[in-house]
């Protein structure tokens, strides 16, 4: 374990990802703590609307009058709710439906694989869009609707590695040994296909947290006054240029965090699966 | 010239590979005095005028068709236009229009009483658009061409409004359109993207996703005296941002009246564009569904009604250029009572009024503004700030026009709370009053109060039957303090119309029914 | 005989792929909440009429049977009616499309004249300063939420220095109607001023829409070039004293071309998703922005529409890269 932490701080923009992907967790777990107003989530002061940042609002404040530091804050707890409901189920399903149909190929394996495909076959964003809209705008309705786009992508990966590790010497001596196929597939197979679903669900933190800001913009998402990052750009477009800090600082909230994951999950796959390693002496 | 320098700078300063972007930006637009460009906010999905009723997409309508009588100028007066006079039956049931003889449909046909006929059945047939003001009063089939020149409807019942409402029937000619007709649709495929009028301008191009020009039709039967322009465009624009930089440009020459204060205070700042202000009727109203419990207790809705902060609404996120309206009728609207004081926001009176309820606020209420009008919102999160102080839960769920409109047809399906604005579709106090308070009514989304007491039913239908406008007035204004007492809904303001318009624009004529858009009007200098 | 089997077999995928897509996009659009028939009857409508509706457009009838009609009329190339239009949407797609692909093909055109380049750049530099400064501007590239890109942008070039415009396809009247690609009709028809006002226009969404993609193209052909560069048949050409830019242009490029051709396919995608925001933004008339409409509107038609149609698109690029790549590198079809 250390010995990853080593090699994860070796590579100092991986290392700069999982300070970000901490301080993200951070400020979601204590945003009441942090936030300067911590009720402006909710309270609005319109005789103070689109102040510019100042020392009591060091973010400005926003159409409402409201603290735009507190809401952004506040913004990172439904930002990981999102992130992590949505990784979290589309890996509850992808990666047994993977598992299970990288192990048994036959008609009902094919069958599966058959259906991710055709959820790849869309843009995810598209995909989204149509699900989010079809389900109608809230928080809940975004989380399905990214689960429903981004299963397949585990499914696929775990997929293609269990179909190459079965022919590997160990999967088949131990099959050969008479241990339950189930037994195998729990104890050895998955051991073996975590490493691309740790660094796939890395990446498909920072896709869903982009993809569910775009859902926010598009109205799809949070409704007032929920702060959601990608909601509050929306109403900022039409206070600009005037009032500069309110679309700029959620959309900064949403780029530190995405590279957050981004790097955080390249300097995984460095240093958990060197095969993948990025053509760096 | 100050800014030019500043713009030097800043090329010179390291951004010259975007320098082809200044170059000949004013060439085209602002020397052009033939062409008068209109940034429109909604787009015209279909230029069909028995489609669609709303002020948005009003200008195709106005434009490139004409009606029997017009609403011009404001305050509102009905002025004749294709018929020259009308006559009224004593009974108040039968309205003849006399056309003007020599009035030309855009392919040089005349327009005839059987055009007004084929209209008006046309209208009914659809089902959509303005067809919601004559259905309850014209039958199909009752409309009788007398001769040539000569039309007559047969109403129902005698109605005060029907005369307000006619200007809504715009005259299609019957002989293009059943050339065009298609499975019994009356031509409404063709016309989605064609034109049979016989308007000021006739369509010279229409793309959906761009707008439409027209040219001036030369033998209109009102003539071209003065100066006007040769070709109009309406140009979708659709982010209010775009449009007032547009402006500014000088790539159109004007743009909605309806702006968000904050693009109007800059607009106001620029030398090259004028603000031409004017009272308009269009009130802006958050709904309350009176039959759901806990709204079906007056108290919860008096108390509902004492927690919105209008005047920080008005004055700060409206920037105080709306004007507080307290009752259901615009201020600058005959019947609407002239000393009604109506709420104001004061928790300590909402407290009271709930102590006073017997029904408990025991779930959160729900309220839906309208996707793609920030201000319903704005509204929206203030009267959740306001019921929070009072320990009410106020959940917002916006919804687009359409979904609202069906779900306000239903008690079922309508929401607690709903905020819109409702404009003037004819200048007549029953397009608020009666629309939005009698039962009768129920069904239509401005019903969607769903609001029901006797005595006011009784007032209000009394002064639909009676023409007499003095006494109309005392009713409208007996049932307008009967409803503001019962706090039938939040009623908040009454909107100022801010038409910005490039400075070389001239002749604009407002009237709060075609917006300013009626382009016959205008020349440029 | 193998290319024309690959070709076979690929076509032959497409059609259970395609079949699960119309599929997937029906059950979407028939678990929608609110209804659509209320919507085309019309204020007053009673329930009669309603129903008269509802039969007309056969939503009362049980679903497969629904799939079935629903399948029959996209085998007559029919998306339905808008239902707020009334317009069919293959017309109101067709009408806008070129707007998209002009935005799509300026987009794809800077990212692969652009990211090509550096990529290779990159790689053949690798750990230098500017291999650093690549890395971190791809990285971000994939990071940056593309409306806020465009708005960021739109708040630099447009309001603040206003060099260009908001949003928009063209500000003067467009050039006669040859291709419906603005920049293309202009040059034909040697239009200077709209040629002028339709490259201002495109500038700001076309780069927002190819930052992303671009930051894709950079790796996978700075990593396609390292490879081939570690490749033994590069390692014999230089053992063979090979000089270098030779090896670079005739060696290099086509084989880190065919790791970027890959990219193509799956790029397409990217920016195609990318154009529903790009273009709300940006204002431009293209499907996506139709699309935003038809969110906006509940038009449910219009966005079933859409969804099929990108799906549609989607796929017949896949298969167009996978068929070209075929021809650049034959072994694809043995794989």
């Amino acid at each position: 374990m250390s010995a990853f932490l080593k090699q994860l701080y070796a590579d100092r923009l991986a290392f700069a990802g999982l300070l970000i992907v901490l301080a993200l967790g951070l400020s979601a777990l204590l945003a009441p703590a942090l936030a300067p107003y911590p009720e402006d989530v909710y309270d609005i002061h319109p005789a103070q609307r689109l102040q510019p940042p100042s020392r009591q609002h060091p973010f400005g404040t926003n159409h409402m009058g409201a603290d735009l530091l507190s809401r952004v804050l506040f913004g990172a707890r439904i930002t990981v709710v999102i992130a992590t409901v949505a990784v979290g189920s589309a890996l509850l399903v992808g990666v047994p439906i993977g598992l299970v149909a990288g192990f048994y190929p036959g008609w009902a394996s094919e069958l599966l694989m058959r259906l991710a495909d055709v959820f790849l076959s869309l843009p995810q964003a598209v995909l989204a869009i149509a699900i989010a809209q079809t389900l109608g705008p809230s928080i809940p309705n975004v989380i399905l609707a990214l689960s429903i786009t981004y299963w397949p992508w585990f499914a696929r990966v775990v997929f293609a590695e269990v179909r190459s590790l079965k022919n590997e010497v160990f999967v088949e001596a131990t099959q050969a040994l008479g241990v339950s196929p189930w037994r195998t597939l729990l104890l050895h197979v998955l051991p073996n296909v975590a490493t691309p679903i740790i660094v796939r669900s890395s990446i498909g933190m920072g896709y869903t947290i982009l993809t569910a800001a775009m859902l926010g913009f598009l109205g799809l998402g949070a409704q007032p006054p929920t702060p959601e990052w990608g909601r509050e750009i929306a109403e900022a477009r039409q206070y600009l240029p005037e009032a500069w800090w309110y679309a700029t600082f959620p959309g900064l909230a949403i780029f530190v965090t995405v590279m957050g994951f981004n790097l955080l999950g390249d300097g995984l796959r460095d240093v958990l699966d060197p095969r993948l390693r990025r053509g760096r002496p | 010239m100050a800014l030019v320098t500043r713009r030097a700078l800043l090329r010179a300063a390291g951004l010259g590979a975007l320098a082809l972007a200044t170059a000949g930006r004013r060439a085209w637009s602002a020397t052009e005095t033939s062409t008068y460009i209109f940034g429109q906010p909604s787009e015209f999905d279909t230029l069909d005028p028995h489609l669609v009723f709303d002020v948005g997409r009003v200008a195709s309508r106005i434009n490139l068709y004409d009606s029997l009588l017009r609403w011009e100028d404001n305050p509102p007066k009905l002025h004749p236009w294709l018929a020259e006079r009308y006559t009224v039956s004593p009974d108040g049931r039968r309205y003849t229009f006399f056309l003007r003889k020599g009035a030309k449909f855009h392919d040089g046909s005349e327009v005839t009483a059987e055009a007004v006929r084929y209209s008006m059945e046309r209208q009914l047939a659809l089902g959509k658009g303005a067809a919601s003001l004559f259905k309850p009063v014209v039958e199909p089939g009752s409309t009788r061409v007398v001769d040539r020149y000569t039309v007559e409807f047969n109403l129902r019942e005698p109605r005060a409004t029907f005369l307000a409402t006619i200007d809504a029937l715009y005259i299609v000619n019957p002989a293009v359109l059943k050339a065009h007709e298609k499975d019994g649709d009356w031509g409404s495929t063709w016309l989605s993207s064609n034109e049979a009028g016989s308007g000021s301008y006739q369509l010279e191009a229409y793309n959906p996703a761009v707008g439409f020009t027209g040219r001036r039709f030369a033998e209109h039967w009102l003539g071209w005296s003065g100066r006007h322009v040769e070709r109009i465009e309406f140009r979708t624009i659709r982010e209010p941002a775009s449009r007032v930089n547009a402006l500014l440009r000088g790539d159109i020459h004007a743009t909605d009246g309806y702006l968000p204060a904050d693009l109007i205070d800059k607009l106001s700042r620029s030398p090259e564009v004028k603000i031409i202000e004017q009272e308009s009727m269009r009130i802006f109203v958050i709904m309350m569904h009176n039959q759901r419990p806990p709204l079906n207790d007056v108290h919860v809705r008096r108390a509902i009604s004492y927690a919105f902060d209008y005047d920080s609404f008005i004055n700060n996120i409206m920037k105080g250029r709306v004007v507080r309206n307290p009752g259901p009728i615009p201020n600058n609207m005959w019947g609407a009572p002239r000393d009604l004081q109506g709420y104001t926001y004061d928790l300590e009176k909402a407290k009271e009024e709930l102590a006073k309820a017997s029904v408990k606020v025991d779930r959160p209420l729900e309220i839906s503004p309208l996707v793609g009008y920030p201000v319903t919102q704005d509204a929206a999160v203030v009267l959740q700030s306001g019921l929070r102080k009072l320990g009410i839960e106020l959940k917002i769920k916006p919804e687009t026009w359409p979904t609202l409109v069906g779900k306000a047809r239903q008690q079922e399906t309508t929401p607690d709370l709903w905020v819109l604005w409702v404009s003037t579709y004819y200048a007549d106090p029953a397009n608020w009053i009666n629309e939005m308070y009698d039962s009768a009514n129920w069904g239509a989304w401005k019903a969607s109060s769903w609001y029901k007491n006797p005595q006011v039913d009784a007032l209000l239908r009394e002064a639909l039957r009676i023409t007499d406008q003095a006494q109309r007035q005392k009713l409208y204004e007996k049932a307008a303090r009967l409803i503001v007492e019962e706090a039938a809904s939040l009623w908040i303001y009454n909107t100022k119309w801010y038409g910005p318009f490039r400075t070389n624009v001239q002749g604009v004529r407002f009237c709060p029914i075609g917006n300013g858009r009626e382009a016959r009007w205008i020349y440029l200098t | 005989m193998r290319r024309l089997l690959y070709t076979a077999k690929r076509l032959a995928l497409m059609v259970p792929t395609l079949f699960g897509l119309v599929v997937l996009v029906f059950v979407i659009s028939r678990v929608i909440p609110a209804d659509p028939v209320a919507l085309l009857a019309g204020e007053r409508a009673t329930p009669q009429q309603i129903e008269a509706l509802r039969h007309r457009y056969g939503l009362d009838r049980p679903l497969p049977v629904q799939l079935l009609a629903y399948l029959r009329q996209l085998a007559r190339g029919d998306l339905g009616t808008s239902l707020y239009s009334g317009r069919p949407i293959t017309t109101d797609l067709f009408g806008r499309f070129p707007a998209t692909l002009e935005l799509t093909l300026a987009a794809m055109a800077i990212t692969v004249l652009l990211g090509v380049p550096l990529g290779v750049l990159a790689a053949l530099y690798r750990n230098s300063w500017f291999d650093h400064l690549l890395r971190a501007v791809t990285v971000s590239g994939l990071a940056i939420a593309s409306f806020w890109l465009a708005i960021m942008l739109q708040l630099l070039f447009s309001m603040e220095l206003r060099l260009l415009p908001l949003g928009g396809r063209i500000g003067v009247p467009p050039p006669r109607a040859l291709t419906g690609l603005f920049v293309l009709d202009a040059l034909l028809t040697g239009n200077g001023a709209a040629l002028r006002s339709a490259l201002q226009h495109l500038c700001l969404p076309a780069f927002t829409l190819a930052f992303p993609a671009l930051a894709t193209v950079v790796r996978f052909t700075r990593a396609g070039v390292l490879d081939v560069l570690h490749s033994d048949f590069i390692l014999y050409e230089r053992a063979m004293g090979l000089p270098r830019p030779l090896i670079v242009g005739k060696y290099l490029l086509r084989n880190a071309m065919a790791a970027t051709l890959t990219q193509i396919g799956l790029l397409f995608g990217v920016l195609l998703a990318g154009a529903v925001v790009v273009e709300t933004v940006f204002d431009w008339p293209g499907i996506g922005l139709y699309a935003v409409n038809a969110i906006v509107l509940s038009d449910y038609n219009a966005i079933l529409g859409f969804t099929l149609w990108s799906g549609f698109l989607y796929v017949l690029v896949n298969l167009l890269t996978d068929l070209g790549l075929m021809l650049l590198d034959p072994r694809e079809a043995t794989r």
